[in-house]
């Protein structure tokens, strides 16, 4: 198994537009940190120590194939480059410090990329599985039964009263990080996330945008996940966001009912100006690419903008990261060549849905 | 210019940022330049650990400053990290740190975890059976003082024999892990 499949295809399974509130939950994520004993943990231990682990951890996986009726590639992450470790960070694979590793690290990826194990990150284990739409309790069985797996055969390094002993002291206990990815739009225009973001985080949740390099939340996308693991059942952690992010669906609907009921001609004017920003760009900055396509997904949520479909929009996310963008383009592009290229993939890619329309053939990954 | 915000309004605001190193430039209209508000995220740390870490030992009197420096001291024998770099890292460097730093970690936990300093959650199933008794136990204890403090003697009874069978299930139980 190779690892272009992973690079090449920009659709993943948790950009599939599917699941429960899809239109506004786009994925669910569930994390969990594990090491061994009698190994140090990555921050300090030898590189004889990582191979070990490696080994170990990826054996007692790769067995597990049939159980999990899923088969998993082993990356080993010094021989990717640059670049590549980039696009797998964008898709969510691995996390950026694994990409920034320099001497030790692996993953494990199954086949639909709903799962990713990392090896020797900061801990020695990560398991991560990501769910379309809103699916905490699906997305925990799946990490839930690999957790039990690598169990039966690895000696945890766990403890009566902190739990499983983890590199990081936010992390100690449960081991689990649980999150959602929220297109928040309507919330967002409406200037109502600041006091969102305070009332959560007095819940013991935490919110912050996503994709963004250094200011707002690029694209209205947030995350939303749980700050504390010590003192919480799994059940618990994942039943309290559950209705956090209930709630906040419901807000957010109301807010979108409210925008198209009190201007309805400045919001349209607003949406179908950013599609035709999209559609027609010379230049496109991330941020500004960001935003019409927030703007182009509400559309489409609220019924007005129609013949784009959500899985373009989706794609053109992806593809949008630098990244994607230099693998796409097959050359390192500058920043302003960024944004040119940007804007002509934007382009083609809207006409050719466009195109499907009319046609209604099916295209394919490039 | 038009704002690259509104696309409509001309351009009175500059912003400078750093992305990645390079610099760039964007342009607003001041309506738009005032809703621009950033709000700093980072998808690594869920908050800044390593301030609230060196935070938590509190004012430098003359007592707590020989104790503080003591405690910072202390060193795990396995990764050799003391809890000064523990503090300043914000992360252990092994399992066996937890040992090590016993004394002071519930201190820490408190202010990471809403005050929480004990693990509720799943166990692996070599340490489940013994967990799970013991938690059991507890509950059934909690449930006893309860039935007690309403005066309800009779059901106090039941209960305080079932949590001496489940004890006596935990000793037999806990032989047998040590034949494993
Ligand atoms: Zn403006
Ligand atoms: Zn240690």
């Amino acid at each position: 198994m190779t690892i272009e499949r992973f690079l090449n295809n920009s659709a993943t399974s948790w950009m599939a537009g599917e699941g429960e509130h899809a239109d506004i939950v786009m994925s669910t994520r569930i994390r969990l940190a594990r090491n061994l004993t009698g190994f140090r943990f990555p921050l300090s231990f030898t590189e004889n120590e990582a191979l070990q682990v490696d080994q170990a951890i990826s054996s007692v996986l790769l067995d597990a194939e049939a159980e999990l009726e899923s088969t998993f590639s082993y990356i080993d992450i010094k021989e990717v480059s640059t670049l590549n470790r980039q696009v797998l960070v964008e898709k969510h694979l691995i996390s950026p410090k694994l990409a920034n590793s320099e001497i030790v690290g692996s993953v494990l990826l199954s086949n639909d990329e709903s799962v990713s194990v990392m090896i020797n990150e900061e801990d020695h284990i990560r398991i991560q599985c990501i769910y379309p739409g809103l699916q905490f309790h699906e997305a925990w069985r799946q990490a839930d039964k690999i957790d039990d797996i690598l169990e039966k055969q690895l000696p945890y390094a766990f403890d009566e009263q902190f739990g499983y002993l983890t590199s990081c002291p936010t992390n100690t206990g449960t081991g689990l990080r649980a999150s959602v990815m929220m297109h928040l739009p309507a919330l967002t225009m409406t200037n109502q996330m600041n006091r969102i973001v305070t009332a959560i985080t007095r819940l013991g949740m935490v919110v912050r945008g996503i994709y963004g390099e250094g200011s707002e939340a690029l694209g209205n996308i947030y995350q939303m996940s749980n700050q504390t693991t010590l003192g919480k059942s799994e059940e618990d952690i994942l039943t309290d966001l559950q209705s956090v992010t209930e709630q906040i669906i419901k807000k957010e609907r109301e807010a979108r009912a409210a925008l198209i009921h009190t201007r309805p001609n400045v919001l349209e004017d607003r949406l179908y100006r950013s599609l035709g920003v999209l559609t027609y760009a010379r230049l496109l900055t991330t941020e500004e690419a960001g935003r019409c396509l927030s703007d182009v997904r509400l559309g489409i949520d609220l019924g007005l903008i129609k013949g784009v479909k959500v899985a373009i929009l989706n794609e053109c996310m992806m593809f949008m990261q630098p990244g994607f963008l230099q693998k796409y383009a097959g050359v390192p592009l500058q920043l302003e060549e960024r944004d040119v290229f940007r804007a002509k993939l934007f382009r083609e890619r809207l006409q050719v849905n466009n195109n499907i329309d009319d046609e209604g053939e099916e295209i394919h990954d490039v | 210019m038009i704002c690259e915000n509104c696309k409509q309004r001309p351009t009175k605001v500059t912003v400078t940022q750093i992305l990645n190193g390079e610099q760039v430039q964007r342009h607003y209209c001041d309506v738009c330049a005032q809703d621009f508000h950033p709000f700093h995220l980072d998808l690594q740390d869920p908050l800044s650990l390593h301030q609230l870490l060196s935070n938590w030992f509190g004012i430098p009197e003359n007592q707590q400053l020989q104790q503080k420096q003591q405690t910072e001291a202390i060193s795990c024998s396995s990764c050799e990290w003391t809890f000064r770099q523990f503090l300043k890292q914000g992360k252990f460097g092994c399992a066996h740190c937890y040992e090590s730093f016993h004394e002071q970690l519930p201190e820490v936990f408190k202010k990471l975890h809403n005050g929480n300093v004990k693990h509720v959650g799943k166990a692996p199933s070599t340490f489940g059976q013994t967990l799970k008794l013991k938690r059991q136990i507890e509950s059934v204890r909690t449930l006893m003082r309860t039935a007690i403090e309403i005066e309800n003697f009779e059901e106090a009874a039941l209960l305080r024999d079932e949590a001496r069978a489940l004890e006596e299930q935990l000793q037999s139980g806990g032989e047998n892990r040590d034949d494993n």
